[in-house]
């Protein structure tokens, strides 16, 4: 509905345990009409940055996103780019990318996503954000967050589409990372009931979402309505 | 006059003498550290060695050390272990140990099992994802997190590696918590290692190679600090603290130079 009525759309994710191309799969499975060149995630938003900063990255992260990075050179890496590793965060591979980055007379620690864990099947796991204060500390350095909250993220969604912050609109369940980003970003943003939603978001201290919805055909629904008035 | 010029002028007490990286380097003495340590000896100053080894149990520490021909007493070495444990049997908690299978004599005696406390050491071994995330579930539900220390980083025969600092730091980040510290720098740490000596935190020099953990520690638990050139020390270290050490040197040897010249 959204794309019939005009609007440009991307799709917003901090997803970094697989390629664009497998999770698009995973959702075209589930009937959602979507394509990975409408997909604004946390890998290919680092390879932008990456390429305009001449940066040749040492990678650590989950061995199903390495394939985002081919076009980039690899060797002699002057930065460290950390994703949601999973198992591949040994203590071996850990200590490489320590060693890089101590090796660096500039270091830079690109991690895509801040999270501290997530919740599966088998119980709750630690995330990328937990490895990236790990680094952090060891060699004394902020690491650069590629991936929501960071404005950086969306504004590199925005920029994809052309469009201003003004004129885009964000629809997420994270209060904190989908909507306050958002906002930080000069966007207005809205929140929807499901998923990590809790009732205690509404009250949220920091952030106000411009609009809290039942779910993301409620807010679509809403959005197209101003659009035709 | 005389008042003054003593209360200006500190009275050496004691000396706390860093192990690994101060007067060895894994298996090899810093040279002319073991000659230096008889002169130091020859002065009237009670001298402890102090550590945040985690890979080795006191038994160890000393076979190395006096198969290096160091002269030293098994009750002059404290080290983080002996500060973990003492922290155990007071919270009386059960520990979920990452700490090296060496490490492991010094909680004999401690119950291990159904953990309610997580105790992190240098583990590489242990730093894996499944470990990790053990320790994270079992902080969530409220086991306290023990730190032996926060090291950064050692220095190995391949180069630096990862101290137990980043994991620690890691799980605070991961469950919102505070870890309790037990070894170098912290303060409590420092006094602990003094008892039994009879001397105060202003009649004592620490000497160390980790510029924060050594020398910052000491000088903010009222010591002097003299930071030496050897293992984990790089260049320009001496700039990061503040105050700065109160002298800078080239090695163990200088230190105690210096000591016998100009602190007694």
């Amino acid at each position: 509905m959204i794309k019939a009525s005009g609007l440009k759309l991307r799709f917003c994710t901090n997803e970094t345990q697989a390629t664009r191309g497998k999770f698009v799969e995973k959702l075209q499975r589930l009937g959602f009409n979507i394509s990975v060149n409408e997909v604004t995630a946390p890998a290919p938003a680092a390879c932008r940055v990456l390429r305009e900063r001449n940066l040749r990255p040492h990678l650590l992260v989950h061995d199903d996103l390495v394939p985002e990075f081919d076009q980039l050179d690899k060797a002699n890496p002057n930065c460290v780019v950390i994703g949601d590793a999973a198992d591949n965060f040994s203590y071996k591979n850990l200590n490489e990318a320590f060693r890089v980055l101590i090796g660096l007379e500039n270091p830079i620690l690109i991690s895509l996503g801040r999270g501290r864990y997530y919740k599966e099947t088998d119980g709750l796991k630690l995330d990328v954000g937990v490895y990236m204060k790990a680094l952090e500390y060891a060699c004394d350095i902020q690491a650069e967050v590629v991936g929501k909250p960071a404005k950086m993220f969306f504004q590199s969604a925005l920029a994809e589409m052309e469009v201003e912050p003004q004129q885009a609109i964000m629809i997420g369940d994270d209060i904190v990372n989908d909507v306050g980003g958002a906002q930080q970003c000069g966007m207005r943003a809205l929140q929807v009931r499901t998923g990590k939603y809790r009732p205690c978001d509404e009250q949220h201290p920091e952030v106000k979402a411009d609009g809290y919805v039942n779910n993301l055909a409620e807010a679509v629904d809403i959005i197209v309505k101003q659009l035709h008035k | 006059m005389q008042l003054l010029r003593m209360a200006a002028r500190r009275v050496l007490k004691a000396v706390l003498v860093d192990l690994s990286g101060t007067l060895h380097i894994e298996d090899s003495a810093v040279p002319g550290s073991q000659e230096a340590l008889k002169r130091l000896r020859n002065a009237p100053v009670a001298i402890r060695f102090v550590t945040n080894t985690t890979k080795e149990s006191k038994r160890d520490l000393l076979e190395r050390l006096r198969s290096l021909e160091f002269d030293i007493a098994e009750d002059e070495i404290f080290t983080s272990l002996t500060a973990a444990r003492n922290l155990l049997e007071q919270k009386q908690v059960r520990p979920l140990l990452l700490v090296d299978d060496n490490a492991l004599q010094d909680f004999r005696g401690i119950p291990t099992n159904d953990p309610n406390a997580v105790v992190v050491g240098l583990a590489p071994e242990h730093f894996n994802y499944q470990m990790m995330n053990k320790a994270f579930r079992l902080i969530l539900d409220g086991a306290p997190l023990i730190a032996i220390h926060k090291a950064r980083y050692y220095k190995r025969k391949d180069g630096l590696a990862l101290g137990p600092g980043p994991f620690v730091t890691g799980l605070e980040y991961a469950t919102d918590t505070k870890a309790t510290v037990v070894g170098k720098p912290e303060t409590t740490f420092f006094l602990e290692a003094l008892s039994g000596t009879g001397c105060k935190p202003e009649e004592t020099v620490m000497i160390g190679d980790d510029c924060r953990g050594d020398v910052g520690g000491a000088q903010n638990a009222g010591m002097l600090g003299i930071l030496v050139k050897t293992g984990k020390y790089r260049a320009a270290d001496e700039a990061k603290i503040n105050p700065a050490p109160y002298l800078t040197c080239d090695n163990f040897p200088q230190a105690v130079d210096h000591i016998l010249q100009h602190l007694l």
